[in-house]
């Protein structure tokens, strides 16, 4: 069977602007990726107008000593329209092994985020919410838009329409700085692996052959530009569609109905499929917080699909179930997550992929407050992947990754706060196998 | 008597409060009285709040799956009129007490509270949630941890000062207590009326403090007779 691949005629070589065409996969060889190591133009942009600006100017009126105003949001029209948001710097060494970026520009830990968040309140009964992001200066994106709408004021039951929060999982619905015990993200929520939803290999020497560079990865079928993989489940996007809640507590359940696929969320839809996703939410006590989400949609575009032979069919789903728990007293807070990923890809010929690839994401963190706006935390984190057979012999179809992390904050004011940590990584594949990152966060939330 | 003349000092940071509670240990010329006299004034009337008070401190739920659970509502018109210098004596056997702040409905309940140095101030969790109090004031630093309905967590508030309180898990849910060095001071009730009684004769500074802030101050004059002083502010 052919696999129709379509090559670039114009593409610009990506160690022109990287150096990254130079380096080499441990398992470079025969089976090694196509030559189009390319990469498509960085669709980034300065910041040529005001929001950045406007951001950064509320986020400094908050260091002004007012302290009447200290704990308010910004408030207009008589609290109606409300403005919060966060102003985040993260600095750390290069990042060379590309362990914590989530896309092949952007690392979490080499940062500079601001995030506005706005809610308008349409009476008791509904409320348009938002909320902009710029990172690294960018032009600011819009991360949420969506009406919230209850129904019947007596009754439990919320819907949500537009760009909408995940239900699946708990870690999507953190805020990115405010929520998080360390600067860095699970790796189930932001490690890239080598999967993508525009390119797929034909076969499956040219999936391990990739392992450990999802950072940067290309595949023969479909788009032929290297771009980043997938995330598991993507904690940086949100997708759009139409979501409901019902219950609080100690039970509920939410459920929506979505454009894209649990690690490829989108606003518009890019393949005729939805995504389907839910979580159950149960609440016991205040101390503990149990959560089980399941999710499935279609995760490969038509850029994919079009170029399939005919009968390889359209739907190449990616399932995820999830669950997650916290239990705090006193001081202290646990939290933890593991996250199950199936992934489907067309079944070609040559690839031997036939059977679905899996993969598993789970995290554990701790949080001790040891003196008020001092607090310790540690995360211990594991991704693995399948093995699947190859004539490069029996593998992973990715190079797991270990972490382990360690760190700390202090509050210099309520809205103020610093952290540090200490990062190690270990990958079984990759040219970068291990490394350590130092790193130290300043944030400000309004 | 005479209305005197409003001296409106709005935005005064609170850790001015904290100065001028430490400073009226010392009392200025004007807040000197005779120690041992027997005539006793009461300085009261009423503070209304005209300023636009927001709702609920709650910032933008966006990552919430549907509307926030109902909660309560804070007081923010409630002030606190105090004398800015005390008669000496105040000072010598400050009155150790108990207060209370209550969570209830994600809510600190009063939303301002005043008491003398040496309170020991409880913080009942009457919510089905857990909260987390703390405050990061310069004058008083603590963190009570989690704990659940029923549960109670104290704070001894030892030193002079405006004390801001929230909870680490709710950052809509704030309050202010308000640690003074004599006992010269009063909250005001729902009608924003205020009474501080058993002042000794002589000159004063009155000052109405509201959500952060010395709203305004004034002189106030207790006669050798004592009597009843009317003294009546508006915050804009």
């Amino acid at each position: 069977m052919a696999v129709y691949v379509s090559w670039p005629s114009d593409a610009t070589p990506a160690n022109e602007s990287r150096g990254v065409g130079a380096e080499k996969s441990d398992t470079l060889g025969p089976m090694a990726p196509s030559p189009a190591i390319f990469r498509r133009p960085a669709p980034t942009r300065r910041l040529r107008c005001g929001p950045l600006a406007v951001a950064l100017g509320l986020a400094a009126s908050i260091l002004v000593p007012t302290p009447g105003r200290a704990s308010e949001p910004l408030t207009f029209l008589g609290g109606r329209v409300r403005l919060g948001g966060e102003v985040s710097g993260t600095i750390a060494p290069d990042d060379k092994g590309f362990f914590n970026y989530s896309d092949y520009e952007i690392s979490s830990l080499r940062l500079l985020r601001v995030d506005l968040a706005a809610e308008i309140r349409l009476g008791r009964r509904a409320a348009v919410l938002g909320e902009l992001r710029s990172d690294n200066l960018s032009a600011p994106r819009v991360y949420a838009a969506y009406l919230r709408v209850r129904p019947w004021l007596d009754r439990e039951l919320d819907l949500q329409v537009g760009l909408v929060p995940p239900v699946f999982g708990a870690w999507p619905r953190r805020r990115y700085g405010y929520d998080a015990w360390l600067p860095s993200l699970p790796l189930a929520y932001q490690y890239l692996t080598t999967l993508r939803h525009d390119a797929v290999p034909a076969s499956a020497e040219q999936l391990v052959a990739q392992r450990g560079r999802g950072w940067l990865v290309s595949h023969p079928v479909g788009d032929p530009y290297a771009a980043a993989g997938l995330p598991l489940v993507s904690g940086e996007r949100w997708d759009a569609g139409l979501q409901v809640r019902v219950g609080r507590e100690p039970v509920s359940v939410a459920v929506a109905l979505t454009q894209g696929s649990p690690s490829y969320p989108t606003v518009r839809d890019d393949n005729g499929g939805k995504q389907l996703s839910a979580r159950l939410a149960w609440v016991p006590g205040p101390q503990l917080t149990v959560g089980l989400s399941g999710a499935t949609g279609r995760f490969l575009s038509r850029e994919v699909t079009d170029v399939l032979p005919a009968g390889s069919g359209v739907d190449f789903p990616q399932d995820a179930l999830g669950a997650d728990v916290e239990f705090a007293r006193g001081r202290w807070i646990l939290r933890g997550e593991a996250v199950w990923s199936r992934f489907r890809l067309p079944s070609l010929d040559e690839t031997r992929l036939d059977r679905p690839l899996d993969a598993v994401g789970l995290y554990g963190e701790l949080r001790c407050k040891l003196r008020p706006g001092l607090h310790i935390a540690g995360r211990v984190e594991r991704l693995d992947f399948e093995r699947i057979d190859s004539r490069l012999g029996g593998q992973t179809w990715d190079a797991p990754v270990t972490r382990l992390e360690v760190g700390g904050g202090y509050a210099l004011r309520r809205q103020l706060l610093l952290k540090a940590s200490w990062q190690h990584n270990w990958r079984d594949g990759g040219r970068v196998r291990e490394n350590d990152l130092v790193t130290a966060q300043v944030l400000l939330w309004f | 008597m005479s209305r005197p003349r409003a001296s409106p000092r709005p935005r005064t940071p609170p850790v001015l409060v904290c100065l001028l509670a430490a400073l009226a240990l010392v009392p200025g010329e004007r807040g000197r009285a005779e120690e041992g006299a027997d005539a006793r004034g009461t300085i009261r009337g009423r503070v209304e709040v005209r300023r636009a008070t927001p709702e609920d401190g709650a910032r933008p739920s966006v990552a919430a799956l549907g509307m926030p659970a109902p909660r309560g509502t804070a007081d923010r018109r409630t002030s606190v009129v105090y004398l800015e210098s005390a008669p000496r004596g105040a000072f010598e056997v400050p009155p150790p007490g108990r207060a209370a702040l209550d969570q209830r409905d994600e809510t600190f309940v009063p939303h301002v509270l005043a008491v003398t140095v040496g309170t020991t101030v409880s913080f009942p969790n009457s919510d089905r949630v857990y909260h987390n109090v703390f405050s990061l004031s310069k004058t008083k630093r603590f963190d009570l941890g989690r704990y659940p309905r029923g549960a109670s967590r104290s704070v001894r508030f030892d030193q002079p000062g405006v004390v801001r309180v929230f909870c680490e898990i709710h950052s809509h849910m704030s309050a202010f207590v308000l640690v003074f060095a004599h006992r010269y001071f009063a909250t005001t009730d729902a009608a924003g009326r205020y009474r501080i009684d058993g002042v000794p004769p002589g000159r004063y500074t009155l000052a109405v403090w509201n959500e952060g802030e010395v709203r305004e101050t004034r002189p106030v004059v207790v006669s050798e007779e004592g009597g009843v002083v009317e003294l009546s502010f508006v915050v804009e």
